[in-house]
């Protein structure tokens, strides 16, 4: 008879579902939803596609540059492209709103370009990927310093990351009683 | 009187996945039980040998959906003792926690629909609504109602930061009257004790004899957990009492998954209060040398065992899982013997059978 109880409660508190889609559903902010791509982040390493185990990434040369596809029909929303991203170029949104008609299923796509341009070094065509700090090679360079390799093609940015990095000589440890990085 | 066979699925309004039962009646008494599976077979272990070590941690994932914390969980685990990676001691805590929620969630599911089974529907609807408060917290701390990707190679995909920590630590405390209530109500409703106890005995001897684990064995009155036997992540270190049964019937087997999600919240409280500070795992992959290995973790219906063999290359050479539905339901021919039809589906489901993750 205990259970009148709970029956009684439930006809005092109403229906405990959302009133979707009259009302708003609830959405936490960590939800894994739409995967959206942000190009001017992008190295082009494929680490996104290699960890993606339906097959939704795509990386394919076009005359226009490089493209980055995303095939959300195919999308298991997992997360390990976002998470392995070294860039931080793939993120999740909280858009849960993919249902949709089948004249529509060729438009569930994200879309990214990572354009041709020519370097401003040789002036040999190049895609203009995203730089990275790596090139640098020990050296820790500032986010702008990062950036101006961006105009340049990879043999080039090569070149340039070592003559930035040779103008800022690695400190030496002048103080002995300094502990030492990287130690562990 | 002569028998007749009845047969009972694969597809069948009382079995929620699908699994072939040729039963042979006499009246109303089963006689024997003859099971065929393979109906829901996917090709899932061929499938992990054509996919890379760390694409498997998604697919394993997918396996099952009630699991489907702890087949990427024991999968990690063999990969990180094959490549000899130490696992954070944050990530220890958390994979425990991600565990945990995943066992409330899936025993209050087992025991919903065991009581929508006897027919009675509104403890149905009221249990289903109280795992609504454990649907909210996966979907709130790791951004999915059921694949939860709390697992990555060496570590977790998730922190909890302090409001995560509150946010848990409140759904607890919400749930935890709930639960207690829940647990009056199946401990003393007549209408449900009347269609449940002494229905789908295994005794201790036969559960011993088919080697049934997790809340079947348990409610035969084997107190067997991995998570106390062999401990893995922090279970060591962590209070984690073994909930048995004396009867071995369908009525003991739901007591015990609500004990158990009962000391779930306990378990959950515990790893938020000791929770260390510290790394959750690396952002990087690396490469997984030659081995193999054997690792194996406490599913919400037992034991799950899990054989990883890699030969150096990106995929693995071969993953086998041993799933606790395939002991469990290999004790359904002793369970439905003299058992009258009505109480097939009853019985089935005590054992919790996961076909998904049996026939992958």
């Amino acid at each position: 008879m205990s259970f009148l109880k709970v029956l009684f409660r439930n006809l005092i508190s109403g229906p405990s579902t959302d009133p979707f889609p009259f009302g708003e559903t609830f959405t936490p902010k960590a939800l894994r939803g739409r995967v959206v791509y942000d190009a001017s982040k992008c190295t082009s390493c494929r680490t996104c596609e290699q960890v993606c185990i339906g097959g939704a990434i795509r990386f394919d040369n076009t005359p226009d540059g490089r493209r980055f596809l995303l095939w959300h029909d195919t999308c298991t929303f997992c997360g390990l492209c976002v998470f392995y991203c070294p860039q931080d170029a793939l993120e999740m949104t909280t858009d849960w709103h993919l249902s949709h008609t089948q004249d529509e299923k060729f438009k569930m796509v994200e879309h990214g370009l990572m354009p041709k341009a020519a370097c401003a070094a040789c002036g040999a065509e190049y895609v203009a990927v995203a730089p990275t700090a790596k090139a640098f090679a020990g050296y820790e360079p500032t986010p702008e310093e990062v950036e101006e390799l961006r105009q340049y093609c990879p043999r080039c940015r090569r070149k340039e990351a070592a003559k930035i990095a040779a103008a800022h000589p690695p400190a030496i440890a002048a103080d002995p009683d300094t502990p030492e990085q990287g130690q562990s | 009187m002569s028998t007749y066979t009845i047969p009972v699925g694969p597809l069948h309004v009382a079995l929620e996945e699908p699994m072939y039962f040729k039963v042979e009646v006499d009246g109303e008494t089963v006689r024997s039980v003859d099971i065929t599976a393979g109906h829901a077979h996917r090709g899932v272990e061929y499938l992990t040998t054509k996919r890379s070590i760390y694409q498997n941690v998604t697919l394993t994932e997918r396996i099952c959906s009630l699991c489907s914390n702890s087949h990427p969980e024991a999968y990690c685990m063999a990969i990180e003792t094959i490549a000899g990676i130490e696992l954070p001691q944050r990530a220890q805590y958390l994979r425990v926690i991600a565990g945990e929620i995943k066992r409330i969630a899936s025993h209050l599911f087992n025991v919903a629909i065991q009581a929508h089974l006897v027919g009675f529907d509104s403890l149905f609807m009221h249990v289903m609504e109280t795992r609504e408060i454990m649907q909210d917290v996966k979907e709130t701390l790791f951004g999915n109602r059921m694949e939860i990707g709390a697992n990555t190679i060496g570590g977790v995909r998730f922190d909890l930061d302090a409001d995560g920590l509150a946010y848990l630590d409140a759904q607890l405390a919400r749930l935890q009257p709930i639960l207690d209530d829940i647990i009056t109500h199946y401990r003393t409703n007549r209408s449900f004790i009347d269609r449940t106890r002494g229905i789908g005995v295994l005794t201790h001897a036969q559960a011993l004899d088919c080697g049934v684990v997790g809340p079947v064995a348990r409610a035969s009155g084997i107190a067997y957990d991995v998570r106390v036997k062999a401990p893995y992540n922090a279970y060591d270190r962590l209070d984690v009492p073994v909930q048995t049964g004396t009867d071995g019937d369908v009525w003991s087997r739901a007591i015990v998954r609500l004990s158990e999600a009962r000391v779930s919240i306990d378990i959950l409280r515990q790893c938020a209060a000791d929770l260390p500070a510290g790394e959750t795992g690396p952002r990087e992959r690396q490469i997984i040398p030659a081995g193999q290995t054997v690792a194996k973790c406490e599913a919400p219906r037992g034991e799950l065992i899990y054989y990883v063999k890699t030969d150096g290359s990106p995929n693995p050479e071969r993953v086998k899982w041993r799933v606790p539905s395939f002991m469990n339901w290999g004790a359904l021919t002793l369970m439905l013997a003299e058992a009258k039809v009505a109480d097939i589906a009853l019985i089935v489901n005590s054992v919790d059978p996961c076909i998904s993750c049996t026939e992958r």
